[in-house]
């Protein structure tokens, strides 16, 4: 018996179908890679930043163009109504400007009166424990400062 | 009467034979590898029930050490942390390293280069590996990936240990390796990309201990540098074992060496690419992460095509999948590396990805591939290899049994759970449900998640159990030692 015992193979070929499967699977990848060429990643969620992670401030400098992308990306119209003027149980988010048309929003309002709105949105910070959100998620999770910043800049220029 | 001592001279006396300080005999790295997988096995699954019993009852405390003003910390970040860290360098890694060192000599018929240096790098690793647990409990770690929190010193020790493996095994491979064994492929790209990933990750840590960057970059590199680790080392280390031990465990020859090799390209085309789809940052170029997503998508190819030239080179063998031994491991792991592989891709996809993404589904991925996956093709070799290198027969009989079919049912078990628990998450987050309510309605997935971690944990005290048992009540058997004459016909 030698020590060296080489594993043995059945056959050295390349089956057509093995060579067939690899090209299709690439060839979709390829058209998968073409249709998301362009478009804007989320900010990065830094681990263990979340204790601190900067708040976003409540609109600010921010540009209402991005911020109504952004109400696209978020789905705001699909509870708030297509022209965001409410439905159903869901307020109107219409001259948010003037103040919460929500009761248990009156004191965060009161409280944050420059920045109620990115706080609520963001719905992840301490301000908002406690407060019924009735279905609106906690969209700090999902947006970057930056992003809840451009949302409240685009709300406040609706009349 | 008696001989007088004064007058033996000293070339009447047999010659001294001087033992080295470090052992350099044939398998004895391979043989400290496995035991030091097999004790972090059991280190790791302790661990990650910890940190699922933790989401349970909710437990952190601190207490200043008296030193430099460090303080000793408790919580579930650290503990999570800490159980990647014991899963991948701990179990996994071990486990990879005695793959190297047991397969290299066999598959190239001589005895692998730098033995002692092998036993160095075992004793530094576990050392390193160590002291970077116990810092996750003292320093800050950062916005660091748990891979990556060690202190930049750590991964120094850790990226010496790999570059003491890489040098042996291309000391012993380097030669014949375009000949070689596709799993000989695998397992040197998969050392090479260790080494290097370990050596950017120090001289990250470095450039940070003085200079101070950025926390982005750093959070970037890190999950980045994790997820290579994952699909560049731990997989390939899969795909390198499951090649060598499914012809091994069967007695049959390999389907097609072909597909073999098309796994291997394709595997080693698309992996480096997939750690970018974890770059996923407004100042990272949106077609940087499309492509790492496609990239962890197509990684489904060199699985699927691995799959059918294994389960092929089964054919005719199939009654060995009944009893656990070697191929009943390797078949396991090949329908978690499918099953894997698949969940992976469907995560990749964005609108996925926005859905679990930071949720238990991720923990709950990670637990299929790490402990099914890789850790039943390091079962499959470990039950193919440590009779051959403790030199002993040995069944494993109902020991064996127990470690299949706890680590299967604990593994499944967890994992289901935790991804489940990650979509009712999704769910509940999205629903705009509060934190204190989210934690509760998982509370259900997470006490079935921690049921299937002491599954896992009792697998590993098998394993234990059942090495102890061989090394002291297995008989001597002569199985053929790589570098010398064989003196028997037990095979490799």
């Amino acid at each position: 018996m030698t020590v060296h015992t080489p594993i043995e193979t059945r056959s050295g070929s390349l089956p057509p179908w093995a060579i067939g499967l690899t090209v299709f699977v690439f060839l979709v990848g390829g058209v998968y890679l073409a249709s998301n060429l362009a478009g804007e990643n989320p900010a990065f969620a830094i681990p263990g930043a979340s204790a601190s992670a900067p708040v976003a401030s409540g609109g600010g400098e921010a540009d209402p163009a991005v911020g109504e992308a952004a109400v696209a990306e978020a789905q705001c119209a699909a509870c708030h109504g297509p022209d965001l003027g409410g439905g159903g149980n869901f307020p109107s988010l219409l001259g948010v400007e003037e103040g919460p048309v929500s009761e248990n929003l009156q004191d965060l309002a009161a409280e944050y009166p420059d920045e109620w709105i990115a706080i609520w949105i963001d719905g992840t910070t301490p301000e908002t424990e406690g407060l019924e959100r009735g279905g609106m998620p906690l969209f700090g999770e999902e947006l970057a400062p930056e992003q809840i910043d451009a949302i409240v800049a685009y709300l406040k220029t609706l009349p | 009467m008696m001989a007088n001592p004064k007058k033996s001279r000293p070339y009447d006396e047999p010659p001294k034979r001087r033992r080295s300080l470090i052992p350099s005999g044939p398998d004895t790295a391979a043989t400290g590898f496995f035991v030091a997988a097999a004790l972090w096995l059991a280190v790791a699954t302790a661990i990650g029930a910890l940190a699922i019993g933790l989401r349970l009852i909710g437990l952190e405390f601190s207490f200043p050490l008296g030193v430099f003003d460090l303080s000793f910390t408790f919580d579930v970040r650290r503990v999570d942390y800490a159980f990647v860290n014991a899963t991948v360098y701990g179990w996994l890694s071990n486990a990879g390293f005695a793959a190297v060192a047991f397969m290299t000599p066999r598959l190239l018929g001589r005895r692998l280069a730098m033995e002692a240096g092998l036993n160095g790098a075992l004793a530094i690793w576990n050392l390193a590996l160590l002291g970077g647990i116990a810092s996750l409990y003292v320093f800050d770690l950062g916005p660091h990936a748990p891979l990556t929190a060690f202190p930049w010193l750590i991964d120094g020790g850790l990226a010496t240990g790999a570059l003491l493996v890489t040098g042996a095994f291309f000391a012993t491979a380097a030669t014949t390796l375009r000949t070689g064994y596709v799993s000989l492929w695998f397992a040197g790209v998969a050392l090479l990309s260790l080494l290097g990933l370990l050596s950017l990750n120090a001289g990250l840590g470095l450039l940070d201990f003085f200079f101070g960057l950025d926390e982005l970059p750093i959070a970037l590199a890190s999950i980045f540098i994790e997820r290579a680790v994952s699909v560049l080392w731990l997989l390939g280390m899969a795909y390198a074992t499951l090649h060598y031990v499914v012809p091994r465990g069967s007695g049959q020859p390999l389907a097609w060496a072909g597909i073999g090799m098309l796994s291997f390209v394709t595997w080693l085309v698309l992996a480096p690419l997939a750690g970018l789809s974890s770059l996923a940052d407004a100042s990272v170029p949106y077609v940087i992460t499309s492509l790492g997503i496609v990239a962890t998508m197509l990684l489904l190819v060199p699985a699927a095509l691995t799959v059918v030239n294994l389960v092929q080179t089964m054919q005719g063998r199939w009654t060995l999948v009944f009893r656990a031994g070697t191929a009943a491991f390797a078949v396991v792991s090949l329908a978690f590396l499918f099953g894997a592989s698949l969940l992976e891709a469907i995560r990749a996809l964005r609108a996925v990805d926005l859905f679990v993404g930071g949720t238990d589904w991720e923990r709950g991925a990670f637990m299929w591939a790490a402990y099914g996956t890789f850790t039943f093709a390091a079962f499959a070799l470990a039950e193919h290899a440590l009779p051959r290198i403790l030199r002993r027969t040995w069944g494993g009989g109902f020991l064996s049994g127990a470690q299949l079919w706890l680590a299967f049912g604990g593994a499944a078990l967890a994992g289901l759970a935790l991804m489940g628990g990650g979509m009712a998450e999704g769910s509940l987050v999205g629903q705009g449900t509060a934190p204190d309510a989210v934690g509760e309605g998982l509370l259900v997935y997470r006490a079935i998640a921690f049921l299937g971690f002491g599954m896992v944990a009792l697998a590993g005290l098998a394993l234990l159990v059942n090495l102890f048992l061989m090394y002291t009540s297995g008989e001597r058997a002569d199985y053929a030692v790589p570098g010398q004459s064989a003196t028997a016909a037990a095979g490799h």
